[in-house]
């Protein structure tokens, strides 16, 4: 059936198509430059630690260490095993400190507080401290991404 | 040529190519309205001499500072021991940062409150809107350059709130960061927003935001705007010009003298993995949105506190963007609800940094760093004479521009410029 009156033109037509085709070509042109913008990073699989810095730990002490450019703390547990957690503040970033004296991690930003188990228990927190995997192979201390449950 | 005939000669000469004469026949012929509101009028040119200020001490310090992890903390402190002079410059970009974002604040809110948005300056307002997120975006980078402490805390916090956002958040974030975390890509990046990329989006902005306020001239009170009541005015060029300049010299002398008696130190290089110090806080302008996030608990209903408090704030700025279009009233309407809108966000503002000022300070010693000033008796002596020098020529100038006003108004008044008889070319 041929209609009488047409709503829609040969040359809107061809116009949207230019138009269409020069708007998806400038988009395109962004995707190398977002591309480009972000940086590779890769978070470390594992970081070992010579076991001898860590020696002579009491049950229940934390001492840092670097994971990678992320403060990381270790605690000897109480069974001779040990605990491991990213010392980032799960809500907006800041490193936290560990309060020895009252075993909680603080976090100095917006009044943040974890137990001893990484737990948020007041203040902002929304989630409870990253936790490591850690294994101990010989002279060193192995601290690992713990496999996403 | 004689010394008399080349003046005249060039600008003839440049006015030919230019149309410099059209311009300057636009200024004298563009009326300031004279009521209780011209007052506000001289905000918007301080912020403009602070941003100039802004640019030569920026470009000064631009030259000594060095963007690295290693180098960055250590280039301030170099600029304020060593580079000559250099801790007085430093001191002018941080104070005139300070100044030019009150006269934004006082600009910004005098003109909610005046209504001066409505129709047809409703672009004038958005403009300026976007004016205010390039300072405050320029406060926020600067902030981080000096990597000290409080600074990288400050920037790992605000570097994550889009992070709060759903979808789109996560790119933002690494987009500011440079990657997932804050590190010496921040820095990088952050030193290139700060010297380039902020300030060709602010001039652009700035221009545009210049030639409305020009094309639609300066808002009537309501009264006047709905009796199209004709107000005394003068013209924009010379009389309110030479009154803006006696408010330019005294700003500049004030920051001049902030600037020799109260310069800013430098904390600790920042470490990565050091925690956040004590009592850390943002500059002063964001302690308002600092202390916001912090009163939203872990979980509301079903939300992170984080992500609500972020919808909160996003939710805000986008009804500040879009004020002209949600109050689109005739010139009639007094538009009380959204004057109380404002008084109360000024309110809101000004509670929320006083509780964070109250909050924990620093821990002593804490700030253990580089304290600036001058670093010898000559110097110091030097400080005293330049400031003397400079407020006795500010007092001579105004006196001298005091008498140039007289003058000119009487001029106006006699009809001499003939400028404007029409208060509003609508």
């Amino acid at each position: 059936m041929k209609l009488k009156t047409t709503l829609f033109t040969r040359r809107k037509f061809l116009n949207g198509l230019l138009a269409g085709g020069l708007g998806s070509f400038l988009a395109s042109l962004l995707f190398p430059l977002l591309r480009s913008v972000i940086p590779p990073y890769k978070e470390p699989d594992e970081v070992r630690l010579p076991g001898a810095d860590f020696e002579g730990l009491a049950e229940g002490e934390v001492r840092g260490f670097a994971w990678d450019i992320k403060p990381g703390f270790l605690r000897k547990d109480a069974g001779g095993g040990w605990t491991a957690f990213v010392g980032v503040c799960t809500h907006l970033d800041c490193n936290v400190s560990f309060l020895a004296a009252e075993k909680k991690y603080f976090c100095a930003c917006h009044d943040g507080w974890y137990d001893a188990e990484g737990r948020n228990i007041a203040g902002p927190p929304p989630a409870p401290l990253r936790r490591l995997s850690v294994s101990v192979e010989g002279a060193e201390i192995v601290v690992r991404k713990e496999p996403p449950s | 040529m004689s010394a008399r005939g080349w003046w005249p000669a060039l600008r003839r000469w440049l006015d030919d190519r230019l149309g410099l004469e059209a311009v300057l026949g636009f200024l004298r012929n563009k009326p300031v309205p004279r009521s209780g509101h011209t007052i506000w009028m001289y905000t918007g040119s301080a912020i403009l001499i602070f941003f100039a200020v802004q640019v030569v001490t920026g470009v000064v310090l631009a030259f000594y500072y060095r963007p690295t992890l290693e180098e960055a903390n250590a280039s301030v402190a170099r600029i304020m021991t060593d580079v000559p002079l250099g801790w007085v410059v430093r001191s002018i970009h941080s104070w005139s940062a300070t100044f030019m974002i009150v006269f934004v604040f006082i600009h910004l809110v005098s003109i909610w409150i005046l209504k001066s948005y409505r129709k047809p300056r409703e672009l004038t307002w958005m403009t300026g809107v976007l004016l205010l997120f390039c300072a405050l975006f320029f406060g926020f980078t600067g902030y981080l350059l000096p990597w000290d402490d409080l600074s990288l805390s400050a920037t790992k916090v605000g570097t994550d709130i889009p992070r709060a956002l759903p979808v789109i958040g996560d790119f933002f974030t690494k987009l500011l960061r440079g990657g997932e975390d804050v590190s010496g890509e921040t820095l990088s990046r952050f030193f290139t927003i700060h010297v380039s990329i902020l300030p060709l989006a602010l001039l652009a902005v700035l221009a545009l935001h210049v030639f409305l306020i020009q094309k639609l001239g300066m808002s009537l009170p309501l009264e006047a705007e709905v009796n199209k009541k004709r107000l005394p005015h003068f013209p924009f060029w010379p009389n309110f010009v030479f009154r803006e300049a006696v408010l330019w010299l005294v700003l500049f002398g004030v920051l001049l003298t902030a600037a020799f008696f109260l310069p800013p130190g430098l904390g600790r290089a920042a470490d990565l993995r050091a925690p956040a110090p004590e009592g850390i806080k943002p500059e002063w302008y964001f302690l308002f949105l600092f202390q916001t996030l912090k009163i939203f608990p872990a979980k509301v209903w079903f939300l992170k506190g984080e992500t609500l408090a972020v919808l909160c704030i996003l939710a805000g700025v986008l009804f500040f963007f879009f004020v002209p279009l949600i109050d689109n009233k005739p010139a009639s309407r007094k538009g009380k609800i959204l004057t109380v809108v404002a008084w109360l966000f000024v309110v809101y503002a000004l509670a929320m940094s006083a509780w964070s000022l109250a909050g924990p300070k620093p821990a002593a010693g804490a700030e253990e760093g580089l304290s600036a000033g001058p670093r010898s008796a000559g110097e110091r002596t030097g400080m005293y004479v330049f400031l003397a020098w400079t407020w006795t020529m500010i007092v001579f100038l105004a006196f001298v521009l005091r008498g140039k006003v007289r003058e000119v108004d009487k001029l106006h008044a006699a009809g001499f410029f003939g400028a404007g008889d029409d208060p509003h070319r609508k």
